[in-house]
């Protein structure tokens, strides 16, 4: 079968659409990032966390901002790259971070991540080594049960040595080898050494950032910044799983949160700036497992919640607020008092996962939730 | 030959290219074992010394995860004629109490927490057990001597998949592994799948401790029975319809599993009042009203008897042992032996190995999965292996871990799935050569070498063939021939 299978792999990885899925580990604090503006419940519920009003980055004429250390994004939203989604959520109803971040991950009680299913039954041809990639130490797991993931650090460990040395004898001898073998392998061969050979030079190469991208030290920047460096280097890059911790804000909130927000942001807009016009097939969507109680603590903190929020940054695609988040009034929140789940994240992936060529397999990515709502859709 | 010569073999060997290959032979062989005061603690090495994949070779890669050096010499000894010799195999492997395996048996039983009983197993921590899991069906895939016993469970892990990250399966899927997996791989299909729908993991996974009717209005959870018909038995074009599943449903009613939560956690209850006791109507058999429990029973045997299952499991086991595009004609054979059988798996197998296009067709076409090809390198190079952390590590890039594949299919079985992942495949061909895995893996190239006769005689144990010219130049020039031999196309096929 696979002798006669002709065509499956690219012959550039350059055709490529990726798709980076960024998660805010411990529950980020929607009201925080993007603020309502003019809805006095909020400043009641938070008398000391409130952001502001004459502090509330705008976006557009909505009546939704974004917390004032996230000027890069608020820039990204008005260029038309971000989309915002005020009030997303699972049906998580546990408020457990692992239990909630499962659910997210595997897309519903299914067993293994939604990317990764993503991967094996999404459209098209098949994936190569290089083709689904989490950046940091364990496989998160909505990339479990990829066909071929890699777990990296740093992309230097796109070596066929474990400690660098120099394995140039050996790739000219597999291209003489596999350069006979006239099937698919044959042409996975020759695909897999020309990636290998992108991403040496990568390393050697100083490789600065484009366009004056400059990005932090920290290591979500520097995840974003040799994520950017494959896009770049063309080797069939189709996921990436990356994440930014701490957002577990239960005490002194504010100190807590607002340099990862500074990041998230900063980090999003050079990643943004660097690829250019490269990003016409990126997708960057950013999750997190629950939202945060509206009232705030005795410890200037908040509790885990229920709606949270989304962004996606993709060329073009954005400028907009999708979805909507009521007003605050004590009637609308649910539970101890927290903000309604109005989009299912489920809902907000799906125009995203067609636009990356999930097609036909989408019930499949998301079983049991596709059965249940299929008869809503038309 | 002398022995002073030996350091030079392999280069000596190289440039008189093939015809040296036929100075191999088992005398030649023992004499250099002989010579260098080698233990025979392994058993003789006779890399196999035609130009094609022969008979021997054929049957070693396909009834087991791939040869050993001294594997071979084993069978080739068990008849005068290959045909004879293969036959004796093929029976050996079919009695695997009958094979001394205490040295890997041992090495499975450090596995402490795997035996457990059932209840205990929730007291593990949620990874540990998946770990443990993994590592003693890597290592009895490298050691046991019962190579087609293994690589049954491992044909039975996938056609009944279980992915131990669905909630309780993290636990229960080392129990299911034990009672119903290795209990009953060489055993009766019915109660094969008999004990797999009692399977507290498989009640989790498919949802069948959820399938309760109490009231009137109550419908069935149809999860598992789908599967069942769809995966486990009649196959997805075996002739059943929706309202089939929906019966097949209703007889599996009121099956359930204890929570981690109460007493006897884990364990398999019948719970009458939620089983829909009415009469059914399956694939055309009536089930009179008033079964309770013995309905399963009933239902189980109406699907194990029915002719698409055998065709199914036929069709199976045929693109597992022959080729991903079988004929139609071994499967009629195969589902024929199936009927005649009910089902007996010693039997089933033993036909198909007696198939004329497994006798005499195409060799060495089948892609070896990820799992395969890390276990047969361990083999082929004898590693010494104390931890298995950096294997499974491996698996997981190249998407192929044990018992978490994401749905109820299990991993696909044919090659097309997985020839992305040459550029792992390739890393841990070096690593291994280069005794860079882990510090607890090691293998020992010299002695690999001197057995086999230099990379010439080595290839050819990896192969089941020996090297062309082009490949031994290649392995050669490479500088790191060990390597390149374990990376080289010809040894991702089996």
């Amino acid at each position: 079968m696979i002798r006669e299978a002709t065509g499956i792999v690219s012959s550039e990885g350059g055709g490529a659409k990726t798709l980076v899925v960024i998660f805010l580990r411990g529950g980020a604090d929607g009201l925080t990032m993007v603020p309502p503006i003019g809805d006095r419940d909020y400043y009641a519920a938070r008398p000391t966390l409130a952001v502001k009003e004459p502090d509330i980055l705008a976006l557009g004429d909505t009546h939704y901002g974004l917390h004032p250390s996230m000027v890069g994004m608020q820039r990204l939203f008005h260029e038309g790259d971000l989309s915002i989604y005020p009030a997303v959520g699972s049906d998580d109803q546990t408020r457990s971070h692992f239990y909630a971040q499962d659910l997210m991950e595997h897309g519903g009680s299914e067993a293994g991540g939604w990317l990764g299913r993503f991967m094996r039954f999404r459209e098209g041809e098949s994936p190569g080594a290089l083709s689904a990639i989490a950046l940091g130490k364990v496989m998160p797991e909505v990339l479990r049960g990829a066909p071929a993931a890699a777990v990296i650090d740093s992309i230097n460990r796109f070596s066929l040595s474990q400690r660098g040395e120099s394995t140039s004898k050996i790739e000219t001898e597999l291209a003489e080898l596999y350069g006979r073998d006239r099937t698919l392998m044959g042409e996975v061969a020759k695909d897999t050494l020309q990636a290998i050979k992108r991403i040496q030079e990568l390393s050697k190469n100083d490789n600065q950032p484009n366009h004056g991208a400059q990005y932090g030290a920290d290591s979500f920047s520097q995840s974003l910044r040799q994520t950017a460096q494959l896009i770049r280097a063309q080797v069939g890059l189709e996921a990436v799983s990356l994440d930014l911790n701490g957002w577990d804000s239960h005490f002194a909130q504010d100190t807590l949160i607002t340099p990862l927000m500074v990041r998230l942001s900063e980090g999003l807009s050079n990643f943004r700036r660097d690829l250019g016009h490269l990003m016409e097939k990126v997708t960057v969507v950013v999750m997190t497992e629950f939202g945060r109680r509206v009232a705030e603590n005795s410890s200037f903190g908040t509790d885990h919640g229920r709606g949270g929020v989304m962004f996606a940054l993709s060329e073009g695609g954005g400028g907009r607020v999708i979805g909507d988040r009521p007003e605050l009034e004590s009637g609308i929140l649910v539970g101890p008092g927290d903000v309604p789940v109005q989009m299912d994240y489920r809902a907000a992936l799906k125009p995203i996962l067609s636009h990356h060529g999930a097609g036909e397999s989408f019930a499949k990515i998301f079983p049991s939730w596709s059965l249940k709502h299929s008869s809503q859709e038309s | 030959m002398e022995v002073g010569r030996l350091g030079d073999y392999s280069r000596r060997f190289f440039l008189r290219g093939t015809t040296a290959a036929s100075l191999l032979s088992a005398t030649s062989c023992r004499k250099i074992q002989n010579l260098l005061g080698l233990k025979e603690e392994h058993g003789l090495c006779l890399p196999p010394p035609n130009e094609e994949i022969d008979l021997i070779s054929h049957a070693i890669s396909r009834l087991s995860f791939g040869p050993t050096p001294s594997d071979y010499h084993h069978v080739k000894k068990l008849g005068v004629t290959h045909r004879e010799a293969v036959n004796a195999y093929i029976e050996e492997q079919l009695n695997p109490q009958g094979i001394d395996d205490h040295h890997a048996q041992r090495a499975m039983r450090r596995f402490e927490s795997l035996h457990a009983p059932l209840g205990e197993m929730y007291e593990y921590k949620e990874k540990h057990l998946l770990e443990q899991l993994t590592s003693a069906t890597l290592m009895g895939a490298v050691q046991s001597k019962r190579q087609l016993y293994e690589l049954m469970v491992h044909f039975w892990s996938d056609h009944f998949n279980i992915d131990v990250s669905k909630k309780d399966c993290k636990w229960l899927k080392a129990a299911d592994d034990r009672e119903v997996i290795r209990k009953h791989t060489f055993g009766n299909f019915l109660d094969l799948v008999s004990a797999s729908a009692l399977s507290p993991a498989m009640l989790w996974y498919l949802d069948g401790r959820q399938n309760r009717k109490r009231q009137p209005a109550d419908y069935p959870n149809e999860n598992y029975a789908r599967e069942l018909l769809e995966l486990h038995t009649l196959g997805l074009n075996g002739g059943y319809t929706q309202k089939d599943v929906m019966e097949v449903a209703r007889c599996l009613s009121g099956w359930t599993v204890r929570s981690k939560k109460r007493f006897f956690k884990g364990r398999v209850e019948f719970d009458p009042a939620s089983h829909d006791d009415g009469a059914k109507v399956v694939l055309g058999h009536q089930i009179s009203a008033g079964g309770g429990q013995k309905d399963l029973k009933d239902v189980l045997k109406i699907l194990c008897e029915h002719p698409s299952t055998a065709q199914h499991l036929a069709e199976k086991l045929c693109v597992r042992f022959i080729a991903d595009q079988p004929s139609a004609q071994s499967i009629k054979d195969v589902a024929e032996t199936f009927l005649a059988t009910s089902g007996d798996f010693t039997k089933v197998l033993r036909r198909v190995f007696s198939t004329e296009e497994f006798l005499t067709g195409p060799r060495g076409g089948k892609l070896k999965k990820p799992f395969e090809l890390i276990v047969s390198s361990l083999r082929a190079t004898r590693a010494e292996i104390s931890s298995t952390a950096n294997l499974i590590d491996y698996l997981v890039s190249l998407g192929h871990a044990p018992f978490q594949y994401p749905s109820p299919d299990g991993y696909p079985d044919v090659g097309a799935p997985w020839v992305g992942g040459l550029f792992w495949r390739w890393h841990f061909a070096i690593g291994l050569a280069r005794n860079q895995i882990h510090p607890k893996i090691r293998i020992r190239e010299a002695k690999l070498f001197q057995e086999a006769g230099g990379i010439a005689g080595f290839s050819a144990v990896l192969f089941g063939r020996k090297p062309t010219q082009e490949e031994l130049m290649s392995f050669h020039r490479s500088g790191e021939p060990l390597a390149m031999a374990i990376a080289s196309p010809a040894f991702q096929w089996r």
